[in-house]
């Protein structure tokens, strides 16, 4: 593990268990007790022969508590972002009108003297700048209507971020709901499906890495493991959509299991290109690959490989535009429509850890993980190297991880908020037809780069052309793709719609 | 021709190609976000350049279709809401506040498209109680009720100022035949009476005219009669009520299929399909109304159809004329 943090929580963790568990070793008695003709017992031997088992398990049980608290508790910052972000994106402004709405009330006033509560007494000049706001950008609308509306994100709580805490208050409210199996279902699948799809999600944490550091367990061949406990939540998908006994989530099972041929495939294909061009399946080597080896992030030599990975993984963690399981215009809720309570609030829970787990993986498998962007050239740079330095070593891996995480699902609900929803042919043709293709290609191009470019044997990392010339292609080929225009289309310069019907659109106009 | 050419709607924006599916979509998002951000809010390249700009929707196909005539004449689109530099998204439109704003006010360029089928429409000047539309309406929402009934103007007598201006007798019209045993209504003791309300007239169907007489069949089923036109007056079929349940319609659009005489619209109208009963969803006369414009050009058209009709059979009956005259 060449890459280091000073958050070594393994480190510390391990030291502390080792060292109770040498106290405790130490206390126990150390002199033989008799047993009569059973013999005699040592306590302190006996410990010591399981201590290692013990400590092990001990660390391992920390470690994946560790682990899985840092997953849910940054979570909570997923649908924050997907709501906050998706607002700016449609022009639908939650937080804004919520930040507005703490010198905007109904008619000239404003929404409760909040800054009264404000400790250290900063509340009179935080007052007067709330009361100057509300005269020079106060709200001028004549409609009292208006107002209500820009002032219902208010709840008198202004230091919890608007709306940060919804999630877990929808946690709480689903908690309490009652669960309704549906009479004519399947009860043991149904029951069974969110168990195997909950489970294999939280299973994939596993092996994520969310420092060099935290992680819970690093088995040799992680990224299989991984991708493996990935693809399982499908099937659980499928016997939720079956088991309902529900058109609706048949229909959405069915969809889930048809497209996850088209792009399981070309996924696995992808990564396997991520592992073929690391030299190892093993998830912290990869990161180590580029922070250490080849001196270059994945996505600079891989550009091909980091858009398949991106847009498999938003068909595998089922979000728009690939998410026809759950097309909630066609199908009610798709394959989860009959599910209720915590059934629900734990399968909609899992769908974030999965589109946030496919985050973490793209900024682990081509982001360099924990590194900070361009470190090493940023270190070396005369005169300000130094603050970068001091930067870099301050700043713990997991900090930079999610950071890169959350930046990602920003662009996975960019995505959401522009594309539409294709159909199910549409997934399939593109899948066989062109994802597929692609990774076959994007496969070939790690084989001969590992091979020929950059091998084991080869002294230093990539040669300074590489990732230049790789990347460069790649911008060429999006913009040629970019620029593909109509010209005949654009030369006639029709409009899409008439702008008015004098003409009737129907068959039979009766003119003379 | 290529591939493309079987989704090509003739638009360059309505090409299904990577830069109109994908990159065109995702530039107008971030866009929409960036504008959001203090001070980068601003930037020209982020701007909609249209607010408070002459609205200009004429290209040449319209014209070709409409000519100058066009609905976006004289119409400006609305100032931008922005107010300061630091705060640019305070007064930008977060939401339409649907009845007290609309959204083709605020933002002109999100018509709606002409061929929506929204509120229904009707020109009841051009309406001739055909009642295609009711047989046409699978909901049973459309409900009209039509008498023949003997226009005013046929009702003159000599020396009346309106004498001479009702219709004519013409086959297959209706024609009435006053009644001798007919009291006024007001004497009808309308509570204590246990008969039918007393009727002005016998009605009948024009089956032939010539000359002075008709061949008429009464509609009370007492059979075919020739009749000198000097006992009769000209009757035509007027509607009582026509009124629309708009809460049992789906907007098929088929009643306005049915109409033969281009009277019965399908708006693209959204507005004012609302009430607090079901009983406000019956829609009367007074709620059908289309725009004024496309109002006075359907009359306006289907007058000219019907004066055109009406001078042809003229010419007809004058050439028929003057040849028996020859004769």
């Amino acid at each position: 593990m060449a890459s280091s943090d000073w958050l070594d929580i393994r480190g510390w963790t391990e030291s502390i268990v080792g060292w109770s568990m040498d106290l405790v070793y130490d206390i126990l008695p150390s002199n033989d007790i008799g047993l009569g003709p059973l013999g005699t017992l040592n306590i302190q031997n006996e410990f010591g022969s399981i201590q290692g088992a013990l400590e092990t398990f001990i660390f391992t049980t920390i470690m994946c508590t560790v682990v899985f608290g840092t997953m849910m508790i940054t979570l909570m910052v997923v649908p924050y972002i997907e709501r906050k972000f998706i607002a700016r994106l449609m022009d639908r402004l939650g937080a804004t009108t919520t930040l507005r709405s703490l010198w905007i009330g109904e008619g000239h006033t404003t929404a409760g003297q909040w800054w009264n509560q404000l400790p250290f007494g900063i509340g009179a000049i935080v007052g007067w700048v709330v009361k100057t706001l509300n005269s020079v950008a106060g709200n001028e609308s004549k409609h009292i209507a208006v107002d209500r509306v820009h002032n219902r994100g208010y709840h008198g709580i202004w230091f919890l971020f608007p709306g940060f805490f919804q999630a877990l208050a929808d946690f709480l409210k689903f908690a309490t709901k009652e669960h309704i199996v549906p009479a004519k279902a399947d009860r043991v699948v149904f029951e069974t499906a969110p168990v195997i799809i909950i489970a294999t999600t939280v299973m994939v944490y596993a092996f994520v890495p969310f420092g060099p550091h935290i992680w819970a367990a690093n088995p040799e061949l992680s990224l299989v493991f991984m991708m493996a406990v990935f693809g399982v939540a499908p099937l659980g998908v499928f016997f939720a959509g079956w088991s309902s006994n529900n058109k609706y989530t048949l229909i959405g099972g069915m969809r889930s299991a048809a497209q996850l041929t088209a792009y399981e495939i070309p996924l696995l294909v992808s990564v396997l290109a991520i592992a073929v061009i690391s030299g190892s399946f093993n998830i912290l080597e990869i990161v180590d690959f580029q922070i250490e080896t080849s001196n270059t992030w994945n996505i600079f030599i891989m550009p091909l490989g980091a858009a398949l990975f991106l847009i498999t993984m938003i068909a595998e963690v089922e979000r728009i535009p690939f998410d026809m399981p759950e097309a909630e215009a066609e199908l009610v809720e798709g394959w989860w429509t009959e599910y209720g309570g915590i059934r629900w609030g734990l399968m909609f829970a899992v769908e974030m850890m999965r589109a946030y787990a496919a985050c973490i993986l793209f900024a682990l498998f081509f982001l360099g993980g924990w590194q900070l962007p361009f470190e090493d050239t940023l270190v070396g740079l005369p005169f300000v190297g130094g603050i970068f330095e001091m930067l870099a070593t301050a700043t713990p891996g997991v900090a930079i991880l999610l950071a890169k995480a959350y930046l990602m699902f920003a662009f996975f609900v960019w995505i959401r908020a522009s594309l539409h929803r294709i159909r199910t042919d549409q997934i399939l043709e593109f899948g066989w037809r062109w994802l597929l293709p692609a990774s076959i290609v994007n496969l070939a191009v790690a084989i001969l780069l590992r091979l020929e470019v950059w091998n084991s044997t080869a002294a230093g990392g990539w040669p300074i052309w590489a990732a230049p010339v790789l990347f460069g292609a790649f911008i060429v080929a999006f913009i040629v793709l970019a620029i593909d225009e109509d010209e005949e289309a654009l030369e006639l310069n029709r409009r899409m719609y008439h702008t008015q019907t004098l003409e009737k659109a129907s068959p039979g106009t009766h003119r003379d | 021709m290529n591939d493309r050419q079987e989704y090509n709607t003739g638009h360059p924006h309505a090409t299904p190609n990577f830069r109109n599916l994908i990159i065109r979509p995702m530039w107008i998002t971030m866009k929409t976000a960036l504008r959001t951000v203090p001070f980068l809010g601003r930037l020209g390249i982020l701007k909609n350049n249209y607010h408070g700009k002459q609205v200009n929707l004429k290209d040449d196909f319209t014209l070709s279709r409409i000519g100058d005539n066009h609905l976006s004449e004289g119409h400006t689109y609305s100032a931008d809401r922005e107010s300061t530099d630091l705060l640019p998204f305070l007064e930008r439109p977060v939401t339409v506040m649907y009845p007290y704003e609309r959204l083709e006010d605020m933002e002109p360029w999100l018509f709606v498209p002409g061929n929506y089928n929204g509120r229904i429409g009707i020109v009841w000047e051009t309406c001739t109680a055909c009642k295609a539309c009711v047989r046409a309406c699978p909901n049973d929402c459309l409900h009209m009720t039509s008498e023949v009934r003997v226009n005013v103007l046929d009702t003159a007598e000599e020396g009346d100022e309106w004498h001479g201006y009702g219709s004519e007798f013409e086959t297959g019209g209706y024609a009435a035949k006053p009644r001798e045993d007919f009291e006024e209504i007001e004497e009808f003791d309308l509570v204590n009476e246990h008969s039918a309300v007393p009727q002005q007239y016998d009605f009948a169907e024009v089956i032939d005219i010539s000359g002075d007489t008709a061949t008429v069949r009464w509609m009370d089923g007492s059979g075919i009669e020739e009749i000198g036109t000097s006992e009769l007056k000209p009757a035509e079929t007027d509607i009582v009520s026509g009124r629309i349940d708009m809460g049992r319609c789906m907007f098929c659009g088929l009643c306005a299929e049915a109409c033969p005489f281009e009277s019965f619209f399908m708006t693209n109208e959204y507005d004012g399909m609302s009430g607090y009963s079901r009983d406000d969803l019956w829609f009367d006369a007074d709620r059908t109304r289309v725009l004024p414009a496309v109002h006075q050009e359907r009359v306006d058209m289907e007058l000219a159809k019907r004066a055109k009709k009406e001078k042809t059979k003229r010419e007809k009956k004058a050439a028929k004329a003057a040849k028996e005259a020859e004769a």
